[in-house]
């Protein structure tokens, strides 16, 4: 089984509908799950129109609780905590965004009025795009442990997989460099970035590459709206060559896309001639290749993409 | 999640300081956060407000490259490393058995390691009876300084590769905490999501601007970021960008009234605004006649008008 992870950086610049198109396109001559791990602002089920199967609650984040008939208030549970997640003048009080569930403060509290608790911060989603499975995790609102959350979404989604006799997990990743994409790309086989020709989109995208190149992973590049902002485009071209770094597709702007998203269709497959979908489509070869060149561990087999 | 206790959200809601702050965040990565927080604060900044403007998007911070700005003044971000000295042990095991993310193993007796992550917690310094674990310091990242008195850019930056940016985004608000009576008013850039960073950034905002485009996407993301401020009872004004998007307005107008809300209809995506961003240069000064800027010198004005004595 094989995954790939796409992820970018800078968020918006188009992972989610990238996602879903290649996914439409490999998933037409292959068994595949798709995952949605950026479990803060889940996308890929809405580009994709994807129907909810079932829905289950995940509990993978750990907190402190207080019994209050024990507590003395002597503070020094807050003394402890190093992530200032005790409040409170009186009686302590925990901010549970801020606990992470270390359990300093239960070692310090010499009543044991102190425990510390699984609780559910987020759900796991199975959804029917078509003959194709997406496993999306959400957040519950103003709870913590995303990277947790992800790892459950990545067992259930190679699960799935290993049920379905599926050869590959195309992963919608997160924006950023933190916890959760951390946790996406761990136990990935081949790393997609996507990136823009602006200097925001590039500096992002220069700190994603550190990260992956820290696991070892193979990467390569997709170029989306390639052709808004010319300047733009020769800094990454040179960015890229510089750190030898493969450009796999340049997507040019397809000022349709964000009708056929409102329309709630794909580009790739209502306007399968566009330069943008042409583009995808030779993407989605490429990475058909790639998954043979680079791929550690068992070849899986993919017929050329036309 | 169940409701907040009060002293929670009363202690959300607590700075140590009186300067204003307004938070732009959004939930969806790409809706143009940075874009309205540079502009907004270069447009409170051209009202003669000393501004600070605060990039509190450690994993991807792009606010010193919209302002076209150099940082400088780095201080870097560190956390506990506990290092177990072998001499001192009495290899009771304590340590290994609090560890909840697994990461001390004790490969000989009396020879504790620590292997894999560690977020600094130092429980196993409070269940040491022997005086045994010294504390190093790590770097987890950094923050920087830039920018003239009338607006001051303070930006956070997680190194690569780590996991702990909510601690360099505490950090960085307690640096502007420290030097806040310098300023007018305070302008938060957060990170897109809901997760604990944006949390983190918008304590103690008096006004969080949610920035939305008119997608499915855009719209589901804003209802996250919404629930998110109803739950901690911030008070929250929806601005629309790329409002020349064929996606529906009345659906980000609805999930804003359902919360009280109002909705700012703002910039189309037009050259000028594209100009600036790949320039480095504010609209608000490289166009200052433009639709853009005006509608930033707007909100500034009524931002000035309710918020500065």
């Amino acid at each position: 089984m094989k995954e790939i992870v796409i992820l970018s950086g800078k968020g918006g610049v188009g992972k989610s509908s990238l996602t879903a198109a290649l996914g439409t396109l490999l998933g037409r001559r292959h068994s595949l799950v798709l995952a949605d791990t950026d479990v803060d602002a889940p996308n890929l089920h809405l580009v994709l129109g994807a129907e909810r199967l079932e829905s289950s609650p995940i509990t993978a984040s750990e907190k402190a609780f207080v019994d209050m008939d024990r507590c003395v208030g002597c503070g020094l549970c807050t003394d402890v905590c190093r992530f200032d997640a005790i409040i409170g003048d009186s009686r302590p009080v925990i901010a549970r965004y801020s606990c992470e569930g270390c359990g300093a403060c239960a070692i310090a509290c010499p009543e044991e009025a102190i425990t510390i608790r699984q609780v559910t911060n987020g759900r796991l989603d199975i959804m029917a795009a078509g003959d194709h499975r997406v496993v999306s995790g959400s957040l519950d609102i103003g709870a913590s442990s995303s990277g947790r959350l992800v790892d459950v979404v990545k067992r259930r989604a190679r699960e799935l997989a290993g049920e379905l006799g599926a050869g590959l997990i195309l992963t919608d990743g997160p924006p950023g460099i933190g916890c959760p994409v951390i946790a996406t790309l761990k136990g990935a086989d081949h790393v997609v970035l996507v990136t823009e020709p602006t200097p925001s989109a590039l500096s992002d995208l220069g700190r994603v590459v550190e990260v992956v190149q820290g696991f070892h992973l193979p990467l390569g590049v997709v170029l989306n709206r390639a052709d808004i902002f010319a300047d733009g485009r020769g800094q990454v071209l040179r960015y890229l060559d510089a750190h030898r770094i493969e450009l796999l597709a340049e997507i040019p702007y397809d000022p349709e896309l964000p009708r056929a998203l409102a329309r709630g269709e794909l580009a790739v497959t209502a306007r399968p001639d566009a330069p943008s979908s042409l583009a995808i489509r030779a993407l989605g070869k490429r990475i058909s290749d790639l998954i043979q060149r680079n791929g550690p561990g068992r070849a899986i087999s993919l017929k050329t993409m036309t | 999640m169940d409701e907040l206790e009060p002293e929670v959200i009363e202690d959300f809601h607590h700075t140590p300081f009186a300067t204003p702050i307004i938070g732009v965040t959004g939930g969806k990565g790409g809706v143009g956060k940075t874009t309205v927080a540079v502009n907004l604060a270069a447009a409170l900044a051209a009202h003669g407000l000393r501004v600070a403007l605060v990039d509190c998007d450690v994993d991807a911070p792009n606010a010193d490259i919209l302002l076209g700005l150099t940082l400088a003044d780095e201080v870097p971000v560190t956390v506990t490393r506990p290092v177990f000295s072998p001499d001192r042990c009495t290899d009771c095991g304590q340590c290994l058995s609090v560890c909840r993310l697994h990461s001390l193993f004790r490969p000989r007796a009396g020879n504790i390691t620590l292997m894999g992550e560690c977020n600094g917690c130092e429980a196993c310094f409070l269940v040491c009876p022997a005086d045994a674990i010294d504390r190093e310091q790590r770097r987890i990242g950094a923050i920087w300084k830039g920018g003239a008195d009338s607006l001051t850019l303070y930006t956070g930056r997680l190194d690569p590769g780590l996991e702990e940016g909510t601690l360099v985004v505490r950090r960085l608000r307690e640096r502007v905490a420290a030097e806040a009576d310098r300023f007018d008013i305070i302008v938060i850039d957060t990170a897109p999501g809901i997760h604990c960073n944006v949390i983190e950034a918008l304590k103690g905002v008096s006004l969080a601007i949610a920035v939305t485009e008119p997608t499915p996407l855009g719209s589901h993301d804003l209802d996250l970021i919404l629930s998110l401020l109803a739950m901690f009872r911030v008070r929250g004004t929806v601005f629309v960008n790329r409002a020349d998007l064929p996606g529906k307005i009345d659906e980000i107008e609805e999930l804003a009234a359902r919360r009280g809300m109002g909705v700012e209809i703002g910039l189309p995506l037009d050259r000028q605004l594209l100009d600036s961003y790949v320039h480095g240069v504010p609209v608000v000064h490289l166009h200052p006649h433009s639709s853009a800027a005006m509608t930033f010198a707007g909100i500034a004005g009524r931002i000035t008008g309710e918020f500065i004595p």
